[in-house]
This record gives C-alpha cells, structure tokens and sequence, in this order.
C-alpha cells in the first residue's frame, strides 16, 4: 500500500508540473500578451516597452518560468497585471462562489433528474417517459447561453421573479444569496439533470428487471417500498458515480453561466484573464485547478484501492 | 459547453498512462477555452457615436441635470459596464471604461461640456497661455480636500503631473507633451513650462492627465495607488471585485457635497449587450453603457427606459498596409501588393463603400456617415474637414483599370470576431464587390488583432479609435510618419508637416485650416478609409434623474439621484 501511494504521489507531482509548463508555453503562445491587451486601443510602443519590463516579459521563458514556480512554491501567486490586485486574494474570493454554484446546480440536477428518472422507469411507455425523455433531450442539446439570457428575459424581466444578476455573498445574507444564485443553478443543473435522468431511467429499469425486485414483490411489499427501497437505492450507485464524472462539464458550464449572470467566480475569472492574457492570474488558476483536480483523483484512486483489493496489489506489482 | 464524460474517465485505469494526460487537456481546455468567446473588449464598443453634420438619424440626446427637488437623497445606483475597466490609476489606466469610474472619485483640472469644450473642473479659470506659447499658467480651486482630508493645492498638482511624467508604464506621459518643468508660484497657482508649444495639452489636462492624486495617498501606495485610488470626487473608492464590480461611495469631504444625492455607485461588468439590456428593463441595473443599435430601438420604445445618444470624436474605418511590413517601431518597408503600391486602388475602395447604405442598414441608422478623422462635432470642423466623396462604383472599377489591376481584386481584411463587426464586414464585402473587389473576411479576437496589427501582419484592418477633443490626439499617431500607431505605415512629408504645424500653433483659425488640408491630403492618398462615426448608446432607467452623457463617451452618474 506505501509503494502504490508513492507511485501515485509521484505521478501527482509530475502531471502538476506538465499540467504548469504546458499552461505556461500555451498562454505565451497565444497572439498578444498582457501589454497589448492591456494597452488596447491607447498604444505607444514606449509605455509598451516599459510595462513589459515591470512584469518582466521582457525576459526569457526560463527566467519567468522559474520567478513564477519560485514564488508559487512559497505560496505567493503573484499580482493581475491587468488590475493590480493579488491574484492568490482574487482565487480566495472567487473559489467559494463558483463552489457553491456548483453544489447549487448538483442539487437541483440531483432532485429533477431522479424524480423524472423513476418516474420514466417506472410509467414506462406512458407520456410520463416521453415527457421525461423530451426533457431530457431539450437539457443536453439546448446551450448554456441561450437557455440563461430566455430565463433572464422571461423570469427576471417580465415576472420579476429573480435577479438578472449580482451576488451576495452567504454569510453577509444567505437569502438574497441563494435568490441571486436559484436561477444560475438552475441553467447550469439542466445538462446534469438530463444526465441524471436518463442514467437513473435506464438503472432503474435494469434493477426493477432484476430478481430481488420479484422477490421483494412477491413478499407482498407495497409498490412504493419496491421502488424506493430496493429499486432506487440499489440504482443510485451508478448515477452518484455519473455525478462524480459530471464534475468537469460542470465547471466548464459555470464559465458561461457565471459570465451570463455576472457572478464573480472562478470561471468567469479564467475565461476574462485569458482575453486580456493577464498571465500570472492564467497559471495561477490553472495550478489551483490542476492540484483540485489531481487531489481529487487522488483521493478517489485511494478510496477505490481500499474498496478493491484488487487495484491495490495490481499497484504492488 | 461540453457534456462528454471528461477525460477523468481514466481515473478507472489504474496506472494508466492516461492518467497524466487528463488533468492536462482539462485544465488546458478550461484556459484556452476563452478564445473561442467574443472579446472583453471589442472594436466596435469602446465608444459610439451620432448625430451632427452628416447626420441621418436621431440627434444627441445627452440626458439633463437632476432636478434637486425631485429626486430623493440616498441608494445605489448600478451601473452596467460592457467592459472591465483596468488599473484604477489615473497615471497607468488605458482602458475607456476606467474613465468612467474615475469620473466619480477623480475630478480634473478641466473637464468637458456637452459642446465638447473644455471648462474648469478644479481649476478656476482655462489656462493662460504665454505668447511664446511655451508657459501655462492654471489658477486652482481653493479649500478643495481630498478623500484623505489632504488639502489640494498647487503642490498636490505637481507631484500629480510628475507622477504621470516619470512614473515607469505611465500611459499619460505621451498626452502630457514636451513638459520642462512644473513650478508652484503659490498653493492656488500652477505653471507648466514647456520646451515647444503643444497645443493639445489642454485637452489632455481634461482627462486622465488631468486627474490630481492624493500625495499622501501616492506617498503610501507609490505604483500600488489602484489598490486603494484617493482623489477629489463627489465618491470615493470602497471595493472592488476583480472583472465582476466596483463600488464608490459618497464622500462627505467633497466640496460641493451637497449636490451629491446618492450614497453609492456600483459598477457591474456585464458583457453581453442583450444582457445588460436585460438587466436594465429587469430593474438590476438602471444604467447600462455601450447598447447594441439592434437593442437600441427596442428599448427606445420601453417607457421605463431613456436611451441617451452622443456622437462619438473617433471613428471607425478601414487600415491598409501600405508599409507596415516590419511591424510597429521598426523602420517603414513598403509592400508590394497594388492596394499598398497605387493610392489609385484604395481610392477605388474608398468610392466602393455606400456609407450611408451601410449606416442605415446593420446599424438601424444610429451611427453617422464619417469621411476624416474631424468629427462634425469638434471646434476644429470646417468644409474641407467635411468633404466625403460620393459611393461610385463605376469610378471605382475605372481606377482599378488604371491601376492595371484585374478584377475582381482579391483583399483580405482582418476583424474583430463580436457580432457587429462581423455584420459590418460582410456588409462591406457585398458592397465592394460593385466596385470590383473580393473581400475575404479572417475574423480575430481582439488581443490577437492587435498584435497583427502592429506586427503588420494584415493587408486591411477593420478597426476603430474611440476618439480624443483634441484633433492632434485622433490623427498625428495614426497617420503621421512617427506615429506611436501608424500601423499603415504611411509616409507622406507634406502630412507630417501639417500635423507638427497645427501641433504646435495656439491659433485655432490656423489650426482649423491645417487640419482641413490634413484631411484633403489623407483622401488622396487613404491609408485610412473613414467609414463612420459610433454613437455612445447609454440606457437609463426612469427611476433615476441626472445621468448625462457627453461627447467624450463618459457616462456622467455623480450628481444622480433616484427620482422621488
């Protein structure tokens, strides 16, 4: 178990420092840089020359590669060339909101794709499923985007029912924060939900065929007992492991809500540094993803290895 | 956004190799995703314009003044800004947006009226000039604080202006002239002296330039100053949350506080024009800058909205490299394409373009036909600088005849990838076709156009500039042989010396006649085609009073209220 967790450290660190030199090359690669972006439209190439010598872009690759993992390796992530702001406190304040987004959106996925699932399990044939599955087909093929500026229009213009945008943080007023981040959620949930709700259809079908069911049916147990207790718990491992997956899409589906609805998280934070190439706000966010991404496959790898003795001696090997 | 299951996949092979391989292209994709979106900060929005001269539609409306007894003292204003704005440091900002904001908590020694002439802000009186024109002597406002409780005086000014002149990145050192020295006779008097007359540096003091800083505030912060700017302003700085808001909130030391009715101004950066649109009529926001002419007449006939219109002094228009081959900087290398080599081609181009077809039709006749770099709205305008020659495709086809160029005569035009410049350029692409051109269009995200465009990296440039009072401020840089952004690469002697001429006269007769030889000149030779003149489209909600707009494209909101 030692050797297998320091394989598996080992290969960590390697990805995060690919995962870093990658990013680095690949934002330098990009046409323009920090300078020109920030310059826009009011460039003279002197102010041009001096600001790329005070965020020293005038140095080599090496040298900015090496400044850059030097002072991250002591926890300082720089300042946003563009605004001037420490880039580790822009992470600190933006991270929570594109979390608890997150969480939103799983939750509100969660409760609408397994109630339409088991609902189109167990009508099957019926204008239940159809309606289920015509959800489901709209949640995956309708974009982000257009499905957050139609709720904007239809729900926050003419009902007034939400807030077109802002945010308030959770502990300064947890209702007005959760009335500001209802209706993001809700977009960015629909694509999950769908997933959700197919995964959860087609387990739920597979379980109900199953043996245990016509036992449990045949004991004489109430319908709602059968599907409840048995049918659904059992499918459920499957779609918690298809939520897990989702993860990914979910993040990339928060850049656009997140921008739709001008929320100050992380995706939005990425996708406008990238335009005004404000690099050292780049690498910092995609370290900070990186290492959540390789702790948490980390963690799971681990988990696994416990579940299944198998992987464990696989990794002894 | 993509709903694939994720190359996290392989976190069910074991030791895989793919391991490795995941993480990567999830968090490449997730950066580079960006691209793919339409710009922060496009072209087209960074200033708009309308009315005037050649006007064929609307006229400005710049809002009016709050009326004290019918608005109410307190709330927040929001105020819905198409872009981020940069530094908030009147020495290091470049971005339009972060006038906006400054125009709160920055006030200036001059400012603009709505005829676009400057006036005294913090000074008392417009500068006396010396005869030599080498001297400006500014009288300043007296028992003027700052948000800090520092007074402001000639001192305060000085550390400013020196700021601005030497501080490393500083973008006013270039506006501010050839500045000497700057000398304090007394607190309430401030003298610049110069080395060569430089007439435009009026102008420049009503801008960012302008803007007099906290000494106590620079002394404390030194270049990180944007972490926490203090000025003289109706507002001073609060928060802000990096590409997401700002917020200023009233200051009570501001001398004329009284006329202040708000208690604070959030500024929150929304994108998307829909959306903002969106948030005004949802009541979010109540102010929303830069509308799409596509939502404009929509929200024109809301009666709860207002849509406040000002022609804007720059210009939109189309760049040809004529001897940008080295790229900005470097020295000139003429290209040997017939559209670089014979002024006989671009004029073809110039007289294939209906501007006024093209004006009515992607921009609902909201923006204005422009032919020079003068806007029909600036002090400096006369007949000359207003001369358009008329849309003749049939001249066109003939010059390229003459030119020896077979047609249709291929060119390739470089653009921003936001929808109204897309719009544009295949609108222009159907139009010049008559005139006997084929105009591919390349797309491109706008940081990456602009590092083409000063490597020189294009045949044409769709592009714009948002527009300075000052005329020298709109022409010397982009066409002038020395020019900071003669990304054309044009060079003509007889230009040159017209430009230093009216730089350097402090007669507005004279100068008014040099620019409309300038312009004379420009469309023989078009390295620029001027196409049209953006007009700033701001939404206001009818709750609010006060919110005035003029032709420099800020968004006045200080002196606001919310109506009672």
């Amino acid at each position: 178990m030692r050797r297998y967790l320091f394989n598996r450290l080992w290969q960590s660190l390697v990805t995060l420092v690919l995962a870093t030199i990658v990013v680095f090359a690949g934002v330098r690669a990009l046409p323009g840089d920090p300078a020109l972006a920030l310059a826009g439209e009011d460039r003279d190439p002197e102010s041009l020359r001096a600001i790329r010598q005070q965020y020293g872009l005038d140095q080599s690759w090496l040298v900015q590669f090496w400044q850059f993992v030097s002072h991250a390796a002591r926890g300082d992530l720089g300042q946003s060339i563009r605004t001037g702001a420490p880039v580790r406190s822009m992470i600190a304040s933006a991270l929570p909101v594109t979390i608890e987004l997150s969480v939103l959106a799983i939750f509100i996925a969660s409760l609408v794709g397994i109630g339409t699932g088991v609902l189109a399990a167990v009508r099957r044939g019926g204008p239940a499923e159809w309606a289920a599955n015509g959800l489901a087909l709209l949640g995956l093929s309708v974009p982000h985007f257009w499905l957050g500026l139609m709720a904007i229009l239809y729900l926050s213009v003419a009902l007034g029912l939400f807030p077109a945008s802002g945010f308030v943080p959770f502990f300064s007023n947890p209702v007005d924060n959760l009335h500001h981040l209802i209706l993001p959620a809700l977009i960015l949930g629909t694509g999950l939900a769908a997933v959700i709700m197919r995964q959860t259809r087609s387990s739920m079908l597979d379980a109900l065929s199953a043996d245990y069911i016509r036992t449990a049916e045949a004991k004489g147990l109430p319908p709602k007992a059968v599907v409840g207790k048995h049918a659904l718990r059992n499918s459920l491992i499957v779609v918690v492991t298809i939520v897990g997956l989702q993860l990914g899409a979910l993040i990339s589906g928060a850049v656009v809500t997140e921008r739709i609805f001008a929320l100050p998280g992380f995706g939005k934070l990425t996708v406008d540094a990238v335009f005004q190439r404000d690099y050292p706000v780049i690498q910092a966010v995609v370290l900070v993803t990186a290492t959540a991404y390789i702790v948490i496959n980390l963690l799971v790898d681990l988990l696994y290895s416990v579940i299944d003795p198998r992987i464990r001696v696989r990794g002894e090997a | 956004m993509t709903r694939r299951l994720l190359p996290s996949l392989n976190r069910f092979i074991p030791g895989s190799g793919l391991r490795v391989a995941g993480p990567i292209a999830a968090v490449v994709a997730l950066a580079l995703a960006g691209t793919a979106c339409s710009p922060v900060q496009p072209a087209g929005n960074d200033n708009n314009s309308g009315g005037g001269g050649q006007t064929t539609a609307g006229q400005d409306v710049f809002g009016d003044p709050a009326k004290a007894d019918q608005v109410k003292q307190g709330g927040t204003l929001t105020v819905a800004l198409s872009a981020d704005p940069d530094k908030l440091d009147p020495t290091l900002s470049r971005s339009l947006y972060s006038r906006y904001v400054f125009h709160t908590m920055c006030e200036k020694l001059y400012d603009l009226g709505s005829d676009a002439k400057v006036v005294p802000q913090l000074a008392t009186a417009l500068p006396t000039i010396s005869s030599d024109g080498l001297s400006l002597t500014i009288p300043l406002k007296e028992g003027v604080k700052f948000a800090d409780g520092g007074t402001f005086d000639s001192n305060a000014v000085k550390i400013s202006l020196n700021r601005h002149l030497t501080l490393a990145g500083s973008a006013r050192k270039s506006e501010l002239g050839p500045i000497t020295s700057i000398e304090t006779p007394d607190p309430k008097t401030v003298v610049i002296k110069l080395s060569k007359p430089f007439a435009p540096l009026t102008a420049a003091l009503a801008d960012r330039a302008g803007m007099v800083l906290s000494p106590a505030a620079v002394a404390k912060l030194s270049a990180n100053f944007s972490s926490a700017p203090v000025c003289v302003g109706p507002f001073k700085f609060a928060s802000r949350v990096a590409q997401n808001s700002i917020k200023v909130v009233k200051d009570p030391l501001y001398y004329d506080a009284d006329k202040v009715h708000l208690d604070a101004i959030e500024y929150r950066i929304i994108t998307d024009s829909s959306i903002r649109s969106a948030n005004l009529k949802s009541g979010d926001a109540q102010v929303a800058d830069s509308l799409s002419t596509q939502d404009a007449p929509t929200l024109q006939k809301d009666s709860s909205v207002s849509v406040l219109q000002s022609q804007s002094l720059g210009y939109q228009g189309l760049t040809i490299n004529i001897a940008n081959g080295n790229g900005i900087g470097n020295p000139l290398k003429p290209l040997t394409t017939p559209i670089a080599k014979d002024p006989k081609v671009r004029q073809a181009l110039a007289l294939s373009i209906d501007r006024d077809a093209l004006v009515k039709s992607i921009f609902n006749g909201l923006n204005t036909v422009a032919c020079s770099p003068i806007s029909p709205k600036s002090q400096f305008t006369s007949d000359a600088a207003q001369v358009c020659p008329p849309h003749d495709p049939a001249k066109a086809k003939q010059l390229l005849q003459e030119a020896g160029v077979s047609t249709p005569y291929k060119v390739t035009m470089i653009t921003s990838n936001n929808p109204d410049s897309l719009r544009l350029a295949q609108a222009l692409q159907a139009m010049v076709k008559e005139g006997g051109f084929d105009l591919v269009i390349k797309p491109i995200e706008y940081a990456s156009l602009l590092d083409q465009q000063d490597r020189g990296d294009f045949e044409l440039l769709q592009l714009g500039w948002s527009g300075r009072v000052d005329p020298d401020a709109n022409i010397y840089n982009f066409v002038a042989t020395t020019g900071s952004q003669n990304v054309s690469g044009y060079s003509s002697p007889e230009v040159d010396k017209l430009l230093t001429d009216a730089r350097q006269s402090t007669d507005q007769a004279q100068r008014v006649k040099l620019y409309g030889d300038v312009v004379t000149k420009l469309q023989q030779d078009d390295p620029i085609i001027y196409m049209y003149r953006q007009r700033n489209l701001t939404g206001v909600s009818q709750k609010v009073q006060g919110i005035q707009v003029y032709p420099d494209g800020v968004i006045r909101t200080a002196f606001a209220g919310f109506t009672k």
